[in-house]
């Protein structure tokens, strides 16, 4: 059968070319992005040379928006209009983060979606938003660098982030018309940095203490598979509390009002000086309004090692969790500037009793990681060079009678993972019931974060206790969650609505992508027409090769023809049919092909069962 | 072939038998997952990903069943004889009854007491008692005609020590902070 070859001018239809893919550390105070190039994962630097890209985003009055470096400019001329580590926004409340200094000069507002939002002169901006600028920023810089298109990115997020948190992540992508391959943790991101270039089997513990985040993962290496074994930490706890207390003493000493706001955030600023001053230096001298004096070292080691300590308490936890003794950790890999610090390090040596790994730049280990799993998912590279496995970081649970949380998902299980649970209706000809999903370890719902509400409808009308609705868990390979129901007597599906607690729905999604400055309706029309015969496209050479490789194995004549039958209707559609007309044709390829994909996928199990037992001998 | 009709033992190419040895089934998962796990199906379609989720969630429900014993003697007996000891349900057996009564007095008497070193040493006591009690399992899922009065009291002894485990685990952790 001759199929059509569609290929652009100066562009190869090979599957086997190299595909642009890059990771992205999308942190709370800077940002970076990188790719690998040449077999080497490097991260990509602007125009100036310069890698790091400050986390910051300035809206203009007359609707310019600028990112990084050349909003930072703004910080304090136009602080109204300047949105600095939007990262802990995302996901949170309005609640959450009104104690949180970096916001002191924004406008915080409730928005439609739960999560905080900004106003500014040019409207009112969820995280979600502020969050795709900076990703759309970091992809151009990229593809103008590799001069092509990214087919996808991993974006690295904080092994302790939930739910929510995930999801406004990936939502953020999806504005920014990015495709994610994957969301990996932050932790497990370094460990691939560390792990290829070393390629050293065993025990990792990856400690992150970056600026407003701590996390520690233990992680086992074994035959080019990284397992996630345990996983913990604290989203509100980094370097910045470090300069906190450092500017609590500042403060006292200087005896300034601690309400002078203004005072307060210079103290800050000094604070941070010090601190790196003192990573090298033995005492640094200060001065500080009115207020002359010095600090040494160790003056400052007692104001932050109870922080320090909060982190190890942390380690011992998690170790615990994976069943594992602190001297069993082969390698200690430090993330995040914040590891910088001196003690830091030497706490963190004592408590492990070895020398921790700081050979990368802590700053970049963790977008270069992520480069490295973007270019095996794109498919650059051969099946069997490693494989990630992670695991959800808090347990998932669903408020139950009393305000208690009933946890249906322990944390630490290896994802993806689906769990069911079994209600009945407790009223004659009940048709609607509320689920509320939270995620947490305490006992009371309240203590919990709330992640969403979803509204069970269509339930057929029974006697009280007659019906059994099955409601089903599904964790995808992002630690993403998708609940569905079913009554299982009489096999109705209920309609299920979605109500994020923090988050955006559907509908916002799709507004917020279509009033997208960078969109108008026609370019976004023509651009989605263009993805469909991507998609399309790839659809088709997928399905090929599988037949080719293994059609005859597992297809009867009937379900071949069948098969080829609806991959010519979608090559012909994909050249002259609309999006809608693509659509279609590619879910009629998905339904013929659907029973030759399962077997595939189960040939495969068995080959690799059978691979095992040789192995085995 | 591996399907979604396979008992959790075919998964992994096993015979349905009550004693296994994790470090091989773990070594087994990972290679099963190494061919369907998602990451694989990165950059296919949505079916392929859907599946591949779907396979690996199996892989990834059958090994956390298999792994635990209590879960995993559960689940054999339920395949052998159709029985589900799932739910909680006590066991006529006073004798045994009375060294629960006892081994729980012995914990709270440790914890009132604070004495680390001696919550390790009854830890140990009860994983010696564990693990005789698995023994003991193996044997019973071996004999034929299966005595399914006995299992399930063997299924109640173990998920009481393995409750016992965990309890202990929370004392030590709050002994510590």
């Amino acid at each position: 059968m001759a199929l059509l070859q569609i290929a652009e001018p100066g562009k190869s239809t090979d599957p086997h070319q190299h595909k642009l893919a890059a990771g992205i550390d999308l942190g709370t105070t800077n940002s970076l992005i990188a790719t690998v190039r040449s077999g080497k994962a490097k991260t990509l630097p602007d125009l100036e040379g310069d890698h790091i890209m400050p986390s910051i985003v300035h809206y203009a009055k007359d609707g310019t928006v600028s990112v990084g470096k050349s909003a930072k400019l703004f910080v304090c001329s136009d602080a109204l209009n300047t949105i600095s580590s939007v990262k802990r926004l995302m996901g949170r409340g309005l609640k959450d983060v009104q104690k949180i200094k970096e916001f002191s000069a924004n406008r915080l507002t409730a928005s439609g979606t739960g999560m905080p939002a900004v106003e500014t002169d040019c409207g009112i901006k969820n995280p979600v938003e502020v969050s795709s600028e900076i990703l759309k920023a970091l992809v151009k810089r990229a593809e103008e660098s590799l001069e092509g298109e990214l087919g996808g990115v991993v974006i690295t997020v904080p092994a302790y982030f939930d739910e929510a948190q995930r999801q406004a992540t990936k939502d953020a992508a999806q504005i920014a018309g990015v495709k994610v391959l994957r969301l990996i943790s932050e932790p497990t991101a370094a460990a691939l940095a560390y792990g290829l270039d070393t390629g050293s089997e065993g025990i990792h513990a990856i400690y992150d203490l970056g600026g407003g985040t701590f996390d520690i993962s233990i992680l086992r290496l074994e035959k080019g598979v990284f397992e996630v074994m345990s996983t913990g930490g604290d989203s509100a706890l980094g370097g910045d509390d470090f300069d906190r207390a450092i500017a609590g003493y500042l403060v006292e000493q200087a005896n300034i009002d601690k309400s002078d706001r203004n005072a307060y955030q210079m103290a800050m600023i000094k604070a941070r000086d010090v601190k790196e001053a003192l990573t090298d230096q033995d005492s640094v001298e200060i001065n500080f309004k009115h207020w002359k004096g010095s600090m040494d070292r160790k003056l400052m080691e007692s104001l932050i090692a109870p922080i320090v300590d909060k982190t190890l308490a942390a380690c011992r936890r998690t170790l615990k969790d994976a069943g594992l003794k602190a001297s069993e950790v082969q390698d200690i890999v430090m993330v995040g500037g914040s590891t910088r610090v001196p003690l830091v390090r030497h706490k963190v040596e004592d408590y492990f009793g070895k020398k921790p790994l700081t050979d990368i730049d802590p700053d970049k280990v963790v977008a270069i990681g992520a480069a490295i799993q973007a270019d095996v998912l794109i498919g650059n590279k051969s099946d069997e060079d490693m494989l990630l496995l992670d695991v959800i970081p808090l347990s998932l649970g669903v408020e139950t009678m009393g305000g208690l949380a009933e946890k249906i998902i322990p944390r630490n299980t290896p994802i993806p993972i689906a769990r069911a649970q079994e209600f009945t209706t407790y009223k004659d000809g009940q048709t609607a019931m509320a689920i509320h999903v939270v995620q947490g370890e305490r006992e009371l719902v309240e203590d919990c974060r709330s992640l969403a509400r979803f509204e069970l409808r269509g339930i057929p009308p029974m006697v009280a206790g007659a019906a059994r609705i099955n409601v089903a868990y599904q964790v995808d390979a992002d630690g993403l969650l998708k609940v569905t129901a079913e009554e299982t007597i009489t096999g109705v599906k209920s309609d299920i609505t979605v109500k994020p607690s923090y988050g955006l729905n559907d509908e916002q999604i799709t507004t917020m992508l279509q009033s997208s400055v960078n969109y108008a309706e026609e370019d976004m029309k023509a651009r989605m027409l263009r993805e469909q015969q991507v998609e399309a496209r790839r659809v088709i050479e997928a399905v090929q090769a599988a037949l080719a490789e293994s059609g005859d194995k597992l297809l009867s004549k009937d379900e071949r023809n069948a098969i080829e039958e609806a991959l010519k209707k979608l090559a012909y559609l994909s050249e002259n049919g609309d999006i809608e007309a693509i659509e279609e044709a590619i879910k009629a390829v998905d339904k013929t092909t659907e029973e030759f994909a399962s077997r595939r996928m189960d040939a495969s199990i068995a080959k690799a069962l059978v691979g095992h037992e040789i192995d085995e001998i | 072939m591996a399907n979604s009709q396979q008992n959790y033992f075919e998964m992994f190419g096993l015979e349905p038998n009550f004693s296994i040895d994790i470090p091989k089934l773990s070594a087994k998962l990972r290679t099963l997952l190494n061919s369907v796990h998602p990451d694989r199906f990165a950059s296919s379609g949505a079916q392929q990903q859907m599946l591949s989720m779907q396979k690996t969630t199996h892989l990834n429900d059958a090994f956390a069943v298999l792994k635990n014993p209590v879960k995993r003697a559960q689940y054999l007996l339920h395949l052998k004889a159709g029985i589900d000891t799932a739910k909680d349900h006590t066991v006529n057996d006073p004798e045994f009854l009375m060294q629960q009564l006892e081994l729980r007095e012995e914990l709270e008497d440790i914890v009132a007491s604070s004495d680390i070193s001696r919550l390790n040493q009854f830890a140990d006591k009860i994983s010696q008692l564990e693990e005789s009690q698995e023994e003991q399992m193996a044997e019973l899922f071996e004999k034929q005609p299966l005595n399914t009065d006995e299992l399930e009291k063997a299924i109640y002894k173990l998920q009481f020590l393995h409750k016992t485990l965990s309890d202990i685990e929370q004392a030590e952790d709050k002994l510590l902070s």
